[in-house]
């Protein structure tokens, strides 16, 4: 008798493993069928709220010190710039800033300051409140962490009445129509004695929301800006709830605890296709994604540091790899189409500055073509089918991937193997976000996948690949990206800079990103599109940025959250002065239908499973009970 | 003192013993139904993970050849579906019993074989060094074993080698503890004193007479641990400590990927449940094992 007591333990054992593994597809399964119930219990209590699942972290809420996307997007809604970016065209467009001109010499810029805006406690913005801003950067090294690139180059700054500012810059700087640095009132952070501190809430701000309470790691709400001057938004609150697993904020979606969630992978957009409720939203984004090969790091006076493979200096080598790179795969398999091939530097939603390679440039993706220019460069097979470098050592290159991140998880293996056909061995090391950053940095990495969200002025992401960005001895004090130094590229870019010709400006911007493809110390992937879903129950719409076709969340500006539009309160408003659109894309009802089914019957199995495992395990206690007392 | 002709050799006779030993010991194991179905599924398992390079294609495990879509529904020609870059998850699963396998016996060898030196060491030299090694021993028992294991092989480089090093030095004290307690029963006994006052010195004594009289048991444990530590790679890898490259995956790996691909929201069981039910599978057979051989040594625990 006694045996049946060991046995069924361990039939306990196992069944609670298989449950383990089976019991979230039960819990996420059980949780669809139940929208309405929890959308009640959390609506409905004081005035119109719109909840956003977000799986990214908030940094810091304090303006000076923000970095990560989500704390400076919400920060976008809670502090007006001088400009922002227009919804049609993202072309800058007056905010704090009513209008604005610069002198002959294009060194003197001289903004004026609207008057008819409001801080959320009453008292009016002034251009003192910019003027205390700017110079608190100048002055205060820890107040530029955010935003010093703006400013790097400013000589003064003064306020000389309420309504006018003035910038003197040394040198010419087309950027200054476009400084994305939130403006704080003096009058409060003026008495902060360390600026770096984190803010009190209610944040005192001059947006369209203001931000009223954050916990760490769990939501961040803020209210509606009555006074607004663009007018006040129709939802009186946003919240931002923060989920760890980004599979829970979309069964938050589906049981309708949240109303909208940025971003989703392929595989959850596909998933949602076809749900009543849920409207999708596929929009071309600004980031594009990519492949760092270390050119051979050194810091910014030359010295090299890091420990990356010296073969990748020969160019020959950085090609061959770039060929062996397919876009169109990538595309199809990581993104499942959501995404547009590669092509330059900038990413193709910025129409004017975005180039593609023509004529003999063209590097296609050719297995064959890269092992030929391999051969003929003289990498020579070793027995095991791995070339060797000029030294004779095998080239085994480690790749350096962010571990959890869709992108990287799924396209690293790709990569493995397409550099495998043409003899080189890859190992992946997937390391967490911030390994990836201090490793890159320091120029510790042979191959990384990288990527970087673009602003409609490319000076930034440009200025990422010069000379001057590469770090000091510590490994700090600047952003590297590929660790490319080209003489030729920083005349480029110093010209580009102070280059106030749109059309010249963006001749230059071509030229420097036809090197930066020739060079190939980046190999572009793709740009993957951004994917949203909102409940339409609930909402109309929101503006999208540009209008009709893209993101809802993360804009170049806050139209987005400033044009929420709850349902039956009328069309999505558009910022534009054009005539209105709806926003959102059609959405196939294909799919949904299976996918639901199987839903149902993997919460059948789970919940048998369960059950079978809760028996098995009372039967067990039962027999272990009566199998003790008689030893 | 001469040997009379027709008889055997000390040796000889020694191991004549032992094989009747053993013939006793697996007649007594066949009697039970669960520990032979349990060999029967390990057998199975172990055969089709060894021949897996003979009986399908390594190729397979490559994305940039992958033929299926992404998260293929079973069909004839995936007949467990595929995984988001369309790899066939069959494929998968019966590659990954190799890696799963290979961690699993081998961290349980090395933590049973630290176990058991540490167990006689202590139990045979007593006093001070007993008193220093279950320290020792009480050290690893108190630490959260999984913590340790995540720790170490965040600190060493990701790869199979880890994982077995990280399991097996985190997974010895029990087998120590019980080792040890076992010697100490086995050195009380009239044979080990007679040896001793033979002239036996301590290495006579610990191979000839202990450790022998403690394998049985060591083999049992060794048994009942080798599914802890399939379990123990299963969840490391899960965390993303395991071996990253593609072509060598494993069970644990296998269920990240579906979990990192929203396998559950895409409603893709195919992807989730085959790695997840061979692990169970695997867990059970070798406990089945483990439980009917225990009852062969102990007859306090065989029923009737």
């Amino acid at each position: 008798m006694i045996i049946v007591r060991s046995r069924l333990l361990a039939l306990g054992v196992t069944l609670m493993a298989s449950a383990l593994v089976t019991a979230p597809v039960a819990v996420s399964a059980s949780a669809s069928p139940a929208p309405a119930r929890a959308a009640e219990a959390t609506s409905g209590q004081d005035g119109k709220v719109l909840r956003i699942g977000v799986s990214r972290e908030v940094d810091t809420l304090n303006p000076f010190m923000s970095i990560t996307l989500m704390g400076t997007s919400i920060l976008r809604s809670q502090f007006e710039f001088l400009t922002t970016y227009s919804q049609g065209s993202m072309t800058p467009e007056g905010a704090l800033a009513e209008k604005w001109e610069t002198s002959e010499d294009k060194l003197t810029w001289t903004y004026h300051i609207r008057k008819d805006v409001k801080w959320s406690d009453g008292k009016p913005v002034t251009a003192k409140d910019a003027a205390w801003t700017f110079q608190k950067m100048l002055d205060d090294e820890t107040a530029r962490t955010a935003n010093g690139s703006y400013i790097t180059q400013w000589e003064s700054v003064t306020a000389t009445d309420d309504w006018t500012l003035k910038i003197k810059t040394k040198v010419p700087q087309a950027t200054m129509d476009a400084l994305d640095i939130p403006i704080v009132p003096e009058h409060v952070w003026s008495k902060m004695s360390d600026i770096s501190a984190a803010p009190e809430f209610p944040m005192v701000g001059n947006g369209p929301y203001y931000i009223t309470e954050f916990k760490e790691a769990q939501f961040t709400k803020m209210k509606a800006n009555k006074n607004y001057w663009r007018g006040a938004p129709k939802v009186d609150e946003i919240h931002f709830v923060y989920y760890s697993n980004s599979d829970a904020a979309v069964s938050a979606l589906q049981s309708g605890e949240v109303d909208l969630i940025n971003p989703l992978t392929p595989t959850q957009y596909d998933a949602l296709q076809g749900e009543p409720d849920i409207q999708l939203n596929n929009a071309q984004n600004r980031r594009f994604n990519e492949l760092l090969i270390n050119p051979g790091a050194a810091t910014n006076d030359g010295t090299p540091i890091g420990n990356g493979n010296p073969a990748l200096k020969d160019v020959k080598l950085r090609q061959a790899i770039a060929q062996a790179i397919d876009t169109k795969t990538l595309v199809d398999k990581v993104w499942s189409g959501y995404a547009t091939e590669a092509a330059g530097y900038i990413p193709p939603m910025f129409k004017d500055f975005a180039w593609e390679p023509t004529g003999d440039q063209v590097r296609k993706f050719d297995l064959d073509a890269a092992n030929k220019a391999l051969d003929e460069a003289g990498y020579k097979k070793g027995q095991d089918g791995v070339r060797l470098d000029k030294q004779g050592k095998p080239l085994n290159l480690r790749l350096l991937t962010h571990a959890e991140r869709d992108i990287d998880e799924n396209a690293s293996p790709f990569i493995k193997g397409w550099l495998k056909e043409i003899g080189i061995e890859v190992t992946i090391e997937p390391k967490s976000d911030n390994q990836v950053n201090e490793e890159t940095t320091r120029g510790e990495y042979d191959l990384a996948i990288s990527g970087w969200s673009a602003n409609p002025d490319p000076d930034y992401v440009l200025s990422l690949q010069t000379c001057a960005n590469r770090p000091n001895a510590d490994g700090t004090g600047a952003t590297p990206d590929s660790f490319l130094c080209n003489e030729e590229y920083d005349e480029l870019y110093a010209k580009q800079l102070s280059e106030f010709d749109r059309s010249k400006r963006i001749d230059i911007v071509k030229q420097m990103q036809a090197l930066l493809y020739d060079e190939a110390t980046l190999v572009i992937f793709g740009y993957d599109n951004a994917l949203e879903a909102f409940r339409k129950d609930k909402f109309e719409g929101f503006p999208q940025q540009p209008t009709g076709s893209g993101v809802i969340m993360f804009q170049q500006s806050y139209w987005g959250l400033l044009g929420a539009t709850p349902k039956g309160e009328g069309p999505v408003p558009v910022y534009d002065g054009s005539q209105g659109t709806e926003s959102g894309e059609d959405t196939t009802d294909a799919a949904a239908e299976e996918s639901s089914n199987t839903g149902l019957i993997l919460g059948i199995v789970g919940g048998v499973l369960v059950v079978v495992l809760v028996v098995g395990l009372l039967v067990a206690r039962g027999r272990r009970k009566t199998a003790d007392d008689r030893e | 003192m001469t040997v009379p002709k027709n008889q055997p050799s000390p040796r000889a006779l020694a191991w004549r013993r032992r094989g009747a030993a053993f013939t006793a010991g697996w007649r007594e194991f066949a009697k039970q139904r669960a520990g032979l179905v349990g060999l029967g599924l390990l057998a199975v398992i172990v055969l089709l993970a060894i021949l897996a390079p003979v009986i399908t294609d390594r190729e397979g495990l490559d994305v940039t050849k992958a033929t299926g879509d992404r998260m293929e529904s079973p069909s004839w020609e995936f007949l467990l579906g595929t995984d988001r870059p369309g790899r066939s998850v069959l494929l998968l699963t019966l590659w990954s019993a190799r890696i799963s396998l290979t961690v699993g016996f081998v961290a349980t060898l090395l933590s049973v074989a630290i176990g058991t030196i540490i167990g006689i060491l202590a139990a045979h030299y007593g006093r001070w060094v007993s008193a220093g090694l279950m320290r020792i021993t009480d050290f690893f028992l108190v630490l959260p074993s999984l913590v340790l294991a995540i720790a170490l092989s965040t600190v060493l480089e990701r790869g199979i080698g880890t994982i077995i090093l990280a399991i097996g030095l985190t997974s010895w004290p029990s087998a120590a503890r019980l080792v040890r307690a076992q010697t100490l029963t086995i050195e009380a006994r009239p044979y080990i004193e007679r040896a001793r006052a033979l002239g036996g010195g301590h290495f006579h004594v610990i191979s000839k007479h202990v450790l022998p009289a403690v394998l049985p048991l060591v083999f049992v444990n060794t048994t009942l641990a080798v599914g802890s530590a399939i379990v123990a790679e299963s969840t490391l890898s899960f965390l993303g400590l395991g071996d990253p490259d593609p072509m060598r995956p494993s069970w644990g790996s296998m269920l990240r990927s579906a979990w990192l691909d929203s396998a559950i929201i895409a409603g893709a069981w195919w992807y989730l449940l085959p790695p997840g039910i061979a692990i169970g599978i695997v867990v059970l057979a070798f406990t089945m094992c483990g439980r009917a051989l225990e009852s062969v040594l102990n007859p306090r625990l065989r029923e009737g």
